[in-house]
């Protein structure tokens, strides 16, 4: 039950104040006793999913480091895109690899972005060098999957959707868990993972044992992974049709609706912060739609659809004072064009045919790390 | 946003090598939008494949696409929905900026040509080349003179020529950051009244410019030393220089491999030279270049190498956009209208109806 008297908030001072300093780990509160489990739970990365965040060499961590929070900047039509899940009463749940002593200016960063959330978990890296544990510093799985597993604990539900980026092993991560809660992967295969991991070895006693306890169900409906690097979409392709690379939000957003979890008037806002960024044109949101289409991840019938109901949403005022734009039919008519200009193809996603093998991919993950690190990336 | 059009079906390597370089290209160009025309089934196999901006690259379908050996005028009646075709009839239909191809060249002009106006001014387009030279020039210190005409306008008026060498020096000015390129007239003398009548009235003219960096008239011996930055001369010289200067290149090449074969000696000495020859061929790589401009059009027009990989196409597509960016075809209409407009006020004279065709 959450802590509401003075004397109680008193005594939660000392615990706050050593998560800031990094010497305790912040455990996610779950639900409240007797509330109802969520419907939909969204987990979110932040750097480089949310957040423009450049950690490819030692300056720019040092600059990510001291940014404050109104320098950070979040992809366009992220904002926007949280706000609407946020207000459709689902789930936020936030698991960073950026350090506890960020959360302060993280989380103020948020506030500016109107952007509520139920759980911010960060990494406690300064626990991990007192320790001595270099290794832990870097490594991705022994981290994000016991946080999420410990999320899931604390409220499950029975959809789920990820958000994380290219930058890492979120995709490994993500679909680890996926199969994980749905009883694909035994604890057999997990301790396999978490050897090739080179998880410490009381870590991978504590993940187990989360995996063990987590309530299981096939809940994970979509993982989407932010392209900041630009990776070929194709690399994903093994991950099957549940884990969809897109370029922008307004692609997630197109695939959301696709999914019925955000409405047409929804993904107009998120379309709309985007052109307010200044890096993107109308004809840029177009193409966004041709390219889901041409990879299969939304259909054509998807998309003509969402054309009718956002011309409804937009007589009804979702574009009500935006002069800036051109007449909602002219809008309409570059994404029917743009559809159009895909001929008579069919273009349909290729289906997962084989279950994924979670220690050769962490060990080509590593591998791919140890090559960027030789080019210097 | 500049939106330049790629006929992705267009080339020896083609789509692979042409999707590829349009990919890079999305990555180079923030400001730019590509548009690959082709087999949209074949595009969409590819383009995943590869690093791209999904934001800024999309697809149009064309069923069919014009072979690199097809006569031209027959292929385009036949095919009249070939890539090149669609291509140039969407930049025609103000939906693409510019247009690059690495496809059969004569399918290429000839589809710009039916569909693209002329700028206002310009009586006949020409297609550029670039040829290697001893001298450089520009900000880029560019070791690439241009040569125009080499093929769309077989026969050239005095007119005509004066045209090329404003549209040849407005490319040079934007491409290779060249303030004041020099320009010439092939001819068979460096004198003024040397060479056909088109040619020495064209000199009478481009004298009285003060547009252009006229430097006089060339000859074929000039080209590869670079004495001049744009080379202007009619169609059908243009193009038996370019075939005879890459004929004399290949020569070369078998020469040197003679050479290393024949005698230890020799094989040598090409050894020492093999790094100077490796920086050589680094600076004079064509695919650096990206390709050669067909001009006078109210695009611009990229036409790459056949043979172009990736890197030529992502170069070629740069080029287009620096021509977008630049407004290429707006500073040759402001020209060729200066130009007419002098021309108008200035009394005609005797110069301007006959000339000497002197022979050296």
């Amino acid at each position: 039950m959450t802590p509401r008297s003075l004397f109680d908030r008193m005594s939660l001072l000392p615990g706050r104040l050593g998560q800031r300093l990094g010497l305790l780990d912040h455990v996610p509160e779950g639900l409240p006793d007797g509330a109802p489990p969520p419907r939909h739970v969204f987990r979110w990365d932040l750097d480089k999913t949310y957040l423009r965040t450049e950690f490819d060499s030692l300056a720019d961590l040092a600059r990510s480091a001291v940014e404050n929070a109104a320098d950070k900047q979040a992809y366009p039509g992220a904002t926007a895109l949280l706000r609407a899940l946020h207000q459709d009463g689902h789930r936020i749940c936030i698991v960073s690899g950026s350090p506890t002593q960020m959360r302060q200016v993280l989380a103020a960063k948020l506030a500016l972005d109107g952007i509520s959330y139920d759980e911010f978990v960060l990494k406690n890296n300064l626990k991990n060098l007192l320790r001595g544990r270099f290794r832990a510093l870097r490594a991705q799985i022994p981290y994000k999957l016991p946080a999420m597993l410990q999320s899931r604990l604390g409220a499950a539900a029975e959809a789920e959707t990820l958000f994380g980026d290219d930058a890492e092993a979120d995709a490994i991560i993500y679909c680890l868990y996926a199969d994980l809660i749905a009883e694909r992967v035994t604890l057999a295969d997990l301790e396999r993972v978490l050897i090739a991991s080179r998880a410490y070895d009381d870590d991978a006693v504590r993940i187990l044992d989360l995996a063990r306890r987590v309530p299981k169900y096939d809940a994970v409906r979509r993982m989407f992974i932010h392209l900041d690097r630009r990776s070929a979409p194709v690399g994903f392709r093994h991950y099957g049709p549940r884990l969809v690379p897109v370029f922008n939000y307004f692609q997630a957003a197109l695939v959301l609706y696709g999914d019925r979890v955000l409405s047409a008037r929804q993904v107009i806002f998120v379309a709309l912060e985007m052109l307010d960024s200044g890096q993107f044109e109308i004809g840029h949101l177009a193409t966004s739609v041709q390219d889901v289409i041409r990879r299969g991840r939304i259909s054509r019938e998807v998309a003509l659809q969402l054309a009718a109901e956002a011309h409804e949403a937009a007589h009804s005022g979702a574009l009500s004072g935006r002069n800036d734009l051109p007449p909602f039919e002219q809008i309409a008519h570059a994404f029917r064009d743009r559809v159009r200009e895909l001929g008579p193809v069919d273009h349909r996603a290729d289906e997962l045919t084989a279950t994924l093998d979670y220690v050769r991919l962490v060990d080509e993950e590593h591998e791919h790390r140890r090559t960027r690190r030789r080019r210097g990336h | 946003m500049h939106r330049i059009v790629v006929d992705a079906m267009g080339g020896d390597h083609a789509p692979e090598e042409i999707v590829h370089g349009a990919a890079e290209a999305s990555l180079a160009l923030p400001s730019a939008e590509i548009i690959l025309v082709g087999d949209a089934a074949e595009l969409g196999r590819l383009l995943p494949r590869m690093r791209h901006d999904g934001a800024r690259v999309r697809v149009h379908h064309a069923p069919t696409f014009v072979e690199m050996d097809e006569k031209p005028a027959e292929a385009l009646a036949a095919k009249p929905e070939s890539s090149i075709a669609v291509a140039a009839d969407l930049v025609a239909r103000g939906e693409g900026d510019a247009l690059v191809s690495a496809g059969n060249t004569g399918a290429s002009v000839l589809a710009c040509a039916r569909r693209w106006p002329l700028l206002q001014g310009v009586r006949r387009a020409a297609l550029a080349a670039v040829y290697p030279t001893e001298l450089r020039r520009g900000e880029k210190d560019d070791p690439f003179s241009l040569i125009l005409d080499v093929g769309a306008t077989i026969e050239a008026s005095a007119e005509d020529l004066v045209g090329f060498a404003v549209m040849g020096s407005a490319y040079a000015k934007l491409v290779s950051q060249n303030r004041r390129p020099r320009v010439a007239l092939l001819s068979n003398g460096t004198e003024a009244g040397k060479g056909p009548a088109p040619v020495v009235a064209a000199h009478a003219a481009l004298v009285e410019t003060t547009e252009l960096n006229f430097i006089g008239n060339i000859e074929g011996l000039d080209i590869p030393r670079g004495v001049a930055d744009v080379v202007v001369t009619s169609g059908f010289v243009g193009n038996v220089v370019l075939k005879m200067l890459e004929g004399v290149s290949e020569t070369v090449v078998r020469l040197a491999r003679y050479a290393h074969k024949e005698r230890l000696a020799w094989r040598l000495g090409l050894i020492a030279l093999s790094s100077a020859i490796d920086q050589l061929k680094s600076i004079t790589d064509w695919q650096q270049y990206g390709g050669a401009p067909l001009l006078g059009f109210t695009h611009p027009f990229i036409k790459a190498h056949g043979r172009s990989n990736a890197h030529a196409i992502t170069n070629a597509i740069k080029v287009a956009h620096k021509a977008l960016a630049g407004n290429l075809c707006g500073h040759i209409a402001r020209t060729m209208a200066e130009l007419d407009e002098r021309a108008n006020r200035r009394p005609r004279t005797a110069n301007d109806a006959t000339s000497d065709p002197g022979a050296s």
